[in-house]
């Protein structure tokens, strides 16, 4: 990484809006960051675009896939004539309009095949579309690099995020307001408004004590310990759990096939979790919701995701702990902590 | 083959490559709602903007790219779409939606209307227009790190203007003028002294001292021939007469004037007196005593007195070059030269009377009223406002709650959070009752015709194009016919026999609303009062006026040992001057008025319905 992390004048005033509202310091760690993104599919392209505008130094495109007429269709960043084309090769070419001062690369190998030395020079990674073997590969690898990692998906109307930024350090600017005082002599100051840093560490649970898939022998315990569990949380599970079965995710054109699976893998993950009590909040009418990736949705998760990569690699603002559900029928997202057996 | 989305209502499903959408605005959110429309299988949009492309709209407006900048937002989003998505049928307007050419049947044409605006004119207006057309109209803004997305139907929820939103943030005349306590005075004292010396004057923006303030007058020292009042009358004479001579313009207002104000000593028995300052005297202040950590953006530092003389000589030079060609000029943010004669008069001023100093960051971000925008705010807002579109298209009204984006805080795990049932209609609002009424208080004597066409009507009530007719006597008051009515223009009220108790008929064709307005008598008690009041219900005249004694007994008593949080951008624009008496003269700090350019613009409420 480069020691002269000052900003030019080109860059304050592309970036002046949102410097305005996370400073010149995080701008610079922005500046500073390299990223690795797993998938550039509906979620993956949202979540690249968000990154690339907000001005990180590099950003390399990991997915190994082709562009098919449907990926176009829902990937702003994919043309016509990119059909049949690598999907990372094609999505660089426009995405780089986004932000010239950026480094894209696309690297269309298959991500499974990449070793420890392939991730180590991130400052993030952004994984989407993976088993959650992989996943807890690659956690296992970032953990040892101390390389912050965020997983997430759309699967239709749903979609999730998941972070472990390990031990994270991060700072709020808070207000404090002084009130008037008036001296002997007479004399009143003002009441003056000062910007505290507020600093506070979260310590992120590894993703496999966070993510707990059926025959991983995992302790349950401290998943069955939380109390009024967002039921979205098993939703996650057993698409994962689909995923990492089928090596895919539900297809619309096996819909009546993927249903059933989908929901003989609910009752094992219900039951396994003693959750039987979420079945009226995870009807199977959920299941009409999951197929392919609804392009809004892709928007909400993906700029809820790209937020968070900005909060990992500025050190500002309070992070996500540590799953993030997005509700298809109120639109609502919430926070769901986490925490191991010895947080608790 | 379509990207109508798999996981959706199957109805909608239908209904997307059959409906026609209006898209108004082309900006933050408006980027991504066309974005979105396109990749989920819209084939009919139509996009109206008036603005063009600036260079700090393109870390989130991601149609455009540097080449685009000056370019008409609408014409250059449509292209964007259309190298995607060739087969959509796409239209753009590069105009303001308050023209007349889009009134009532340019609006029945649609299904459905995404409001992507960035001012509360255009946000009224469209609401009016889709209460009009009856269509239901998604209301959406962000600041910040938040946003949110409202659904409006008439007869379904409330309107747009059902809730009397914030008013601009006035200052008493007197603080800008003779006591000035923080940065923001002295900014808006230096936009006026900018429009004084370069700009179309103003009467309401004196920057010489104002020696009918009433804390002052009490001392009653000084004959009013020797006050500034008068001799300001001459003003712009003199400065042509010294040829904008800097040195002569900063002693007249860095050191006579402020020697004006410390003969008015009652007013500084309980502040800091100012010191006047020469400019020979200031040019020699070449050192910055205040210790910055290590700012690296040289406009982001604060600078010695000295540098800020340079900055007053060099903007005036190149400021009274640009008014050569010109009648008068414009103050703008995005105008380098025109921000720094703010920053640098800011930061003398704040030196005379012991204020600290800002940044000319800080002082552009307070003077131009810049609201911060980012990509993902708008990403996600943009995402809810199309997940509404796909319910509203099948009429699921009660499944499109409000839903606010909100920072992730220590306090709450919703990002997303959402009301539980739709607002309903405010049966006194003034919009979307169905006689809508209002109580006008105003001095029938002294208004003008014009001044209620331009002020009570257009401003306040925001009519584009109003006919008035005097009910019972069928006198019209007002034509939107072009020299119909002039003529009743400099007329009062009363010489048109509008008196207490006369009802008045308003109508906007363009709008097609209308408007039952009743005339209330009404004498300003104090000359600091307004002008006219506008009450939907005289009740509320007293619970407003009850507010206003509530909130500044609030300003003063700010326990310390509980800070307050909010964004770094309202700082100044929050903290209220609570030594100031009622009594003075309120002036509007122009920051607040539609001269914002920022597309992302939102009312954000202070508090958050959460949803259980």
């Amino acid at each position: 990484m480069g020691t002269n992390q000052q900003l030019s004048a080109v860059e304050s005033e592309l970036y002046d809006r949102q410097i305005r509202l996370w400073g010149v310091k995080s701008q610079e760690r922005l500046r500073a960051a390299n990223v690795l993104l797993i998938g550039v599919r509906g979620l993956g392209s949202e979540i690249a675009k968000n990154i690339i505008l907000s001005g990180i130094n590099s950003l390399v495109i990991l997915d190994d896939g082709i562009v098919s007429e449907e990926e176009q269709q829902k990937n702003f960043f994919l043309t016509r004539n990119g059909i049949g084309k690598k999907i990372a090769e094609e999505f660089i070419i426009k995405a780089q309009l986004l932000n010239p001062l950026v480094k894209l690369t696309a690297d269309t190998s298959d991500p499974t095949t990449k070793d420890s030395k392939f991730f180590e020079g991130f400052t993030m990674v952004v994984a989407t579309r993976i088993k959650t073997e992989f996943l807890m590969q690659i956690d296992k690898i970032c953990r040892a690099s101390k390389i912050k990692l965020i997983f997430g998906d759309v699967f239709g109307s749903f979609g999730y995020s998941v972070s472990d930024f390990q031990e994270h350090e991060y700072y709020v600017d808070q207000i404090k307001i002084f009130p008037i005082k008036r001296s002997h002599s007479g004399i009143s100051t003002k009441p003056v408004n000062e910007i505290v840093k507020v600093k506070d560490q979260f310590i992120f649970p590894e993703l496999k004590e966070v993510l707990i898939m059926p025959n991983t022998k995992q302790s349950l315990d401290h998943i069955k310990q939380i109390r009024k569990m967002n039921p979205y949380y098993y939703l996650m599970l057993i698409l994962l759990e689909f995923r990492n079965r089928q090596g895919r995710n539900p297809e619309i054109s096996n819909k009546i096939k993927d249903v059933e699976l989908l929901k003989v893998i609910k009752k094992e993950i219900l039951s396994d979790f003693d959750a039987n009590c979420v079945e009226s909040k995870l009807g199977d009418d959920l299941f009409e919701l999951v197929f392919a990736e609804v392009v809004p949705v892709c928007a909400i998760v993906g700029g809820v995701i790209a937020q968070e990569v900005i909060k990992a690699v500025s050190g500002k603002e309070v992070p996500i702990y540590n799953v993030f559900l997005f509700d298809p029928l109120t639109f609502t997202g919430k926070e769901q902590p986490i925490k191991t057996t010895k947080q608790h | 083959m379509t990207s109508v989305p798999d996981s959706i209502d199957p109805r909608a499903r239908e209904m997307i490559p059959k409906c026609k959408i209006l898209v108004i605005g082309a900006g933050g959110i408006g980027c991504e709602v066309l974005k979105n429309l396109a990749l989920s299988g819209f084939k009919d949009i139509e996009i109206i903007d008036l603005d063009t492309i600036d260079v700090s709209n393109l870390n989130r407006q991601f149609l455009f790219r540097k080449e685009h900048v000056g370019k008409p937002k609408a014409i250059v989003a449509r292209e964007s779409i259309l190298a995607h998505s060739p087969d959509i049928q796409i239209k753009a307007y590069h105009d303001s939606i308050l023209s007349s050419d889009y009134g009532l049947n340019f609006f029945r044409k649609f299904n459905l209307v995404l409001n992507a605006l960035d001012n509360r004119t255009a946000r009224n207006h469209v609401n009016r227009l889709c209460l009009a057309a009856d269509l239901p109209l998604i209301e959406s803004g962000t600041a910040g790190y938040s946003g949110q997305v409202e659904f409006i139907k008439k007869g379904i929820t409330q309107c747009y203007e059902c809730q009397p939103k914030a008013t601009e943030k006035t200052f008493p005349g007197c603080t800008i003028r003779n006591t000035p306590s923080e940065p923001v005075h002295c900014i808006v004292w230096s936009k006026h002294l900018f429009n004084q010396l370069f700009g179309e004057e103003d009467p309401d923006q004196d920057v010489s001292p104002d020696m009918e303030d009433p804390e002052a007058k009490v001392e009653g020292q000084i004959s009013e021939t020797d006050t500034g009042n008068v001799k300001r009358l001459s003003t712009r004479e003199w400065i042509k007469e010294i040829d904008y001579d800097p040195e002569k313009l900063f002693n007249k207002f860095f050191f006579d004037d402020i020697n004006y104000l410390l003969k008015m000593a009652n007013l500084w028995k309980t502040r800091t007196a100012p010191k006047p300052l020469l400019y020979k005297d200031a040019e020699k202040m070449t050192k910055q005593e205040k210790v910055q950590d290590n700012v690296t953006i040289r406009e982001m530092q604060l600078l010695p007195i000295a540098e800020y003389v340079q900055m007053f000589r060099d903007s005036v030079a190149t400021l009274k070059q640009q008014l050569d060609n010109k009648n008068h000029l414009v103050w703008d943010k995005d105008d380098n030269i025109a921000v720094d004669f703010v920053a640098a008069c800011t930061n003398i001023r704040a030196q005379i009377f012991s204020i600290e100093p800002k940044s000319r960051f800080d002082i552009k971000s307070i003077a131009g009223n810049i609201i911060p925008a980012i990509a993902t705010a708008n990403a996600i807002t943009a995402g809810l406002v199309v997940l509404f579109a796909f319910r509203l298209l099948v009429e699921q009204y009660e499944k499109c709650n409000f839903v606010y984006l909100r920072p992730k805080s220590i306090h709450s795990r919703n990002i997303l959070a959402a009301d539980t049932t739709l607002p309903k209609a405010n049966p006194n609002c003034y919009v979307c009752s169905p006689e809508p009424f209002v109580n006008v208080f105003v001095t029938v004597e002294k208004m003008t015709v014009l001044e209620f066409e331009s002020e009570v009507l257009k401003k306040h009530l925001n009519m584009i194009a109003p006919d008035v007719v005097l009910d019972g006597k069928g006198v019209v008051v007002i034509s939107s016919e072009e020299g119909e009515t002039e003529v009743n223009n400099s007329k009062s009220l009363s010489e048109l026999g509008i008196v207490d108790g006369s009802i008045l008929k308003c109508d906007d064709f363009v709008q097609n609303y209308s408007l039952t307005v009743a005339i209330n008598q009404y004498n300003p008690l104090e000359k600091d009062d307004p002008i006219f009041k506008v009450v939907a219900n005289p009740e509320d005249l007293k619970a407003k006026e009850e507010e206003v004694k509530n909130s500044k007994e609030d300003t003063t008593s700010v326990p310390e040992k509980d800070p307050v949080k909010v964004g770094i951008s309202q700082i100044d624009i929050n903290s209220e001057d609570p030594q100031e008496g009622p009594s003075c003269k309120k002036r509007k700090i122009e920051y607040a008025e539609a001269e914002d350019s920022d597309d992302d613009l939102t009312e954000v409420p202070v508090t958050i319905p959460m949803s259980p």
